[in-house]
């Protein structure tokens, strides 16, 4: 039954660490285990970043580490020390307008419940930042380390063409 | 909508720009009002609720499948400086109640033995992954450095881990209910012996369904929030259903049902029916909670969510008969089935019966037996998914249709064209009472065989092409047949299996209780409107469904128009989304509202004018003086109302199930048989390419024609079949919840339960014919579970007919066809 603890817990050893989180320097104290999906999410209130299995299979906490999409729930926050991270959050502008890649999923149907889109955007944005106009099969490479259980992929197929259209020349 | 673009159904994304050029809005794809919050990272699930004083809990569980807990230590953990709390069987026993089952009462020839489920295991342990200890700390991490302290000492048991020994086998997994078989009924429709015995033929085969499961990428997930002053609790969960099943929270906490405010965010990530049954978590949070007097939360990780997460659904061995004429008529179907439910048998028991309304599928056969019996395992216990125990029956008979059209030298389309109900006879009664609305099945296989046909004509299926896949161990096929997906669930007959069956016989249509769906609606003083749903939502778009009817029907913009949610508390007792009912049952309810609340306006405009109401009328968001030149805006009207009594006007609506409204239902209804008052339908050609080198299977492309009457909004309707199809793909070839003899889980991570990736979703062509229900008010009939229902048992069709030409005894026998199962069946005929 409930434990009446009067000794404080033992102060971990905790390390400060600085990154960039979209644009703005963050510098915090943190425990080495910390995981870096747990960071951002509950340290940083940046809980657009999904966690979905914590085993790197889903995808869904995918966010991008000095431009590199990154299974965030893979990686410690002390390896980011240091580091440029993007998330989802980050892709909304001053006015709180939709990133092109945002829009396009909306226009084009590609979430259901959402809990995988955070994690597809983001995954978008680097396939897109590298190819921009990719193929079907491109897409299917692009995205395969990405789980979506309601879409069945026909409509993200449709988003991240969209995307490329709307971003090209821009 | 096919990725090429062949669809009836164009949908319009620029509507939400331009709504002034729409006639209206149902029936459009217009686009979601969820989505922006989502994509911008706001949405709030319930995961990323985390007050400041929150604590958080982690659990032991169980490493054995079946073992007698002989001491557990909680000494080392309760002296961690971080512990808040070690709670055990013993503490909530005396304090809570056990958590309801599905079936109560086992009826043996020993006489009635009984089934209780704790929260927390007590004395013996039933599964691996089965909650031992809880215990609650500042954060997670701490949470589980206190779980690691916990030691628990156990004394192994035999397991039970086969649903067809587990019959017979002397260890009996729950002593005081006396037998693994917890619940058992034979039903008879017809003449069956006669069918039978008449019958030029008698074909009989027997299938494996695996135990598969929604696996939504959201696990489950709960705040609980106990308030002293006025002892009652605050419960952000993401259950599914939450007005239904509230019951399995408060009756297990010992608090009536105004006392545990059950409250689901606008945002969960997915369900598939998976979250009806995550109360335990509910109701240890909120004990948890209430001895701390903090709010408790609980995140479920992914690894319990697959091992121990009360979230498997069927795993089915069936024997199925089918007796059939020489002339390739079908005399009489047979059904029986082992459904291995796991340690408890929980909430979704009644899905062993949901294939009673559609039991023969697009066949008229009037002579049926149907036959089960419900075990308990050393599993972890089943809860309900997607197509609710109807996918695993529907593949089970396309799979003997398929053995029986082989037997009699039939080609197997033709075999089931000649067995097709017939356009003719809609609505029809089947033999196990349920009505299937309407519906041309003929025309349908006919549409989708032309599609083969032209894929036999150059495409994917040419001879020429088939011939060289051949040559090089590669083998094609496809074979389609027309399926039904049942809606609308009535409520009345899912209780079947706690009520008496005898007295059933006596039983009268007053008795029947169905639940209506519950919708309010608020005007408020800027003339916009609230909508507040009884039902929760996992992504199904249910905010934009009610905004795009609602606009409609009161000529309003779907933007002035903000859909929310009421708690367990607030809301009456209703069925909730659930079994394909929320197009039909939350689209009868919103026309219903939105007369309501136009009657109330239209009162309040005459009263201010001095008039009689029918000298007035609501038109397009005002209320106008039919004869004279006056009107009054909804602004206006709320403004009056709310100086007037203080608040704007308010309306609700109580929309009754459509089959209430029919007298062909009552019996079912009286015999509580499954009440599905729509039937969507559909065939699907699946081109599917098996290497016999490997033994896996390929689908090169997935085609489907699919008629749910009405469409509200195809955009929805087609990303629905389009997850569903999805899914069905993932049940067919990859995923599996496998165990050894030990009861030790094999697939305890996604590495081992493996989900469709975009590298396994092959295109699908889609095209839909629309045939209106002549049940519900708009024609739409129910749509949501259809291709997870009938993928499966089209793709394991094709891979029969892709493999006959090698004579392989029915290579798809059982769920999942995986690689090593199919290379199994190839490697016994080399030899």
């Amino acid at each position: 039954m409930s434990t009446d603890n009067t000794a404080s817990a033992a102060e971990s050893s905790t390390s400060e660490i600085s990154v960039v989180i979209n644009g703005t320097e963050v510098k915090k104290k943190v425990e080495p285990r910390l995981k870096l999906s747990d960071f951002l999410r509950y340290h940083c209130d940046l809980s657009g970043v999904r966690v979905g299995c914590e085993h790197g299979v889903c995808g869904a906490c995918t966010v991008h580490v000095d431009g590199m999409s990154v299974k965030s729930c893979l990686g410690y926050a002390v390896q980011a020390d240091g580091a440029t991270i993007e998330t989802v959050e980050g892709l909304v502008d001053d006015r709180g307008a939709l990133h092109p890649i945002q829009e396009a999923f909306h226009e084009t149907h590609a979430l259901q419940c959402g809990f995988c889109t955070s994690g597809f955007v983001m995954a978008t944005k680097e396939l897109l930042e590298e190819n921009p106009s990719p193929t079907r099969e491109e897409i299917q490479t692009g995205l395969e380390d990405n789980i979506c259980r309601c879409t069945g992929y026909q409509n993200i197929y449709k988003a991240v063409e969209a995307a490329a259209e709307k971003m090209d020349g821009v | 909508m096919s990725i090429s673009g062949v669809s009836k159904t164009e949908r319009t994304p620029q509507a939400e720009d331009a709504p002034e050029e729409a006639e209206s809005f149902t029936g459009q794809g217009l686009p979601r009002v969820e989505d922006h919050r989502i994509l911008a990272g706001e949405a709030k699930y319930v995961h990323d609720l985390t007050p400041d004083d929150c604590l958080h809990l982690a659990l032991v569980r169980s490493m054995h499948a079946h073992a007698n807990i002989v001491d557990i230590d909680t000494s080392e953990a309760e002296a961690h400086p971080d512990c808040e709390l070690v709670l055990t069987a013993d503490d909530i026993q005396a304090d809570y109640n056990p958590m309801p089952t599905g079936i109560t009462e086992v009826q043996t020839e020993q006489g009635t033995g009984t089934l209780t489920e704790w929260s927390l295991a007590a004395e013996r342990v039933r599964f691996v992954g089965e909650p031992v200890v809880a215990v609650a700390a500042s954060n997670r991490y701490a949470a589980e450095d206190v779980a690691d302290l916990v030691n628990v000492t156990y004394e192994p048991l035999e397991p039970v881990t086969d649903g067809m020994t587990a019959r017979t086998d002397d260890t009996v997994i729950h002593e005081s209910a006396g037998t693994n078989v917890v619940d058992h009924e034979h039903l008879r429709f017809g003449d069956v012996d006669d069918a039978f015995a008449e019958a030029d033929h008698v074909v009989e085969g027997e299938y494996f369904w695996g135990r598969i499961s929604g696996v939504p990428l959201e696990t489950a997930g709960v705040l609980a929030d106990y308030d002293a002053d006025t002892d009652s609790f605050d419960i952000d969960c993401n259950i599914q259903l939450h007005t239904l099943v509230d019951d399995t929270i408060y009756d297990t906490l010992g608090y009536g049902p105004n006392d545990v405010r059950v409250n689901v965010p606008p945002d969960v990530g997915g369900s598939f029916g998976t979250k009806i049954a995550i109360h335990r978590y509910c109701c240890l949070a909120a004990m948890a909670s209430q001895q701390l007097e903090r709010p408790v939360k609980f995140e479920e990780d992914r690894i319990e969510n697959l091992q121990g997460g009360d979230m498997h659904c069927s795993e089915r061995n069936y024997r199925m008969r089918l007796a059939v004429d020489e002339d390739g008529t079908m005399r009489g179907l047979d059904v029986w089935f082992v459904d291995d439910f796991g340690a408890y048998p929980r909430y979704p028991v009644n899905q062993v019966l949901k294939p009673l309304s559609v039991v023969t599928n697009s066949y008229d056969i009037q002579d049926v037996s149907y036959e089960y019996e419900l075990v308990l395992t050393n599993k972890t216990s089943q809860t309900a998914y997607r197509g609710f125990g109807v996918d695993p029956h529907i593949y089970a008979l396309e799979m003997v249709v398929d053995k029986a059209a082989r037997q009699l030298g039939l080609d197997p389309t033709e075999f089931r064209r000649r067995n097709l109900i017939s356009d003719d006879d809609m609505p029809y009664t089947l033999a196990s009472k349920n009505i299937y609305d309407s519906g041309d099945y003929a025309r349908t296989l006919d549409r989708i065989e032309e599609i083969i046909r032209d894929e036999r004509d150059g495409g994917l299926l040419d001879p020429e092409t088939v011939k060289e896949k051949r040559a090089e161990g590669k083998y094609r096929g496809v074979q389609p047949s027309v399926i039904i997906e049942p809606g609308v669930s009535g409520s009345d007959w899912t209780d079947r299996q706690r009520s008496d069956r005898t007295a059933l016989s006596e039983r009268t249509r007053a008795e029947v209780q169905e639940l209506p769906e519950h919708l309010r609606a608020r005007l408020e003083l800027d003339g916009t409107i609230t909508a507040y749903l009884a039902t929760d939502s996992s992504g199904q778009g249910h905010q934009t469904l009610v905004s795009q009817l609602l606009a409609d029907e009161l000529g309003v913009l779907p933007s002035d128009i903000e859909v929310d949610y009421l708690n367990s508390a607030d809301a009456p007792t209703e069925y909730g989304s659930a079994a394909s009912r929320m197009a039909v049952m939350l689209s009868g309810a919103t026309v219903g509202v939105a007369d309501a609340l136009k009657k109330r306006v239209e009162t309040i405009a005459a009263d201010h004018w001095g008039v009689r109401p029918e000298d007035v009328a609501y038109r397009n968001g005002r209320v106008e003086q039919i004869e004279a030149d006056a009107h009054l805006s909804l602004v206006d009207i709320a403004v009056f109302e709310s100086d007037e009594n203080g608040t704007p006007p308010a309306v609700s609506y109580n929309y009754d199930h459509p089959a209430t409204e029919f007298e062909e239902f009552d019996d079912a209804f009286i015999e509580k048989l499954p009440v599905y008052p729509t039937a969507a339908f559909g065939a699907n050609a699946p081109i599917v390419e098996v290497d016999i080198k490997t033994g896996e299977v390929e689908i090169l492309v997935f085609h489907t024609i699919r008629d749910c009457g009405t469409m509200l909004n195809p955009m929805i309707v087609e990303g629905q079949a389009h997850g569903g199809i999805a899914q069905g793909i993932g049940a067919a070839l990859m995923e599996e919840f496998g165990y050894d003899d030990d009861g030790q889980p094999q697939a305890i991570t996604l590495f081992d339960y493996l989900l469709p990736s975009i590298k396994n979703v092959p295109n699908i062509e889609m095209e839909h014919t629309e045939t209106p229900s002549p049940f519900t008010v708009t024609g739409a009939k129910g749509v949501g579970e259809g291709g997870m229902i009938d993928a499966p048992a089209s793709i394991a069709t094709s891979i029969n007919a892709a493999l006959e030409p090698l004579d392989v005894e029915e290579p798809a026998d059982r769920i999942p066809v995986s690689p090593a199962h199919l290379r199994s069946k190839l490697r016994s005929l080399t030899r």
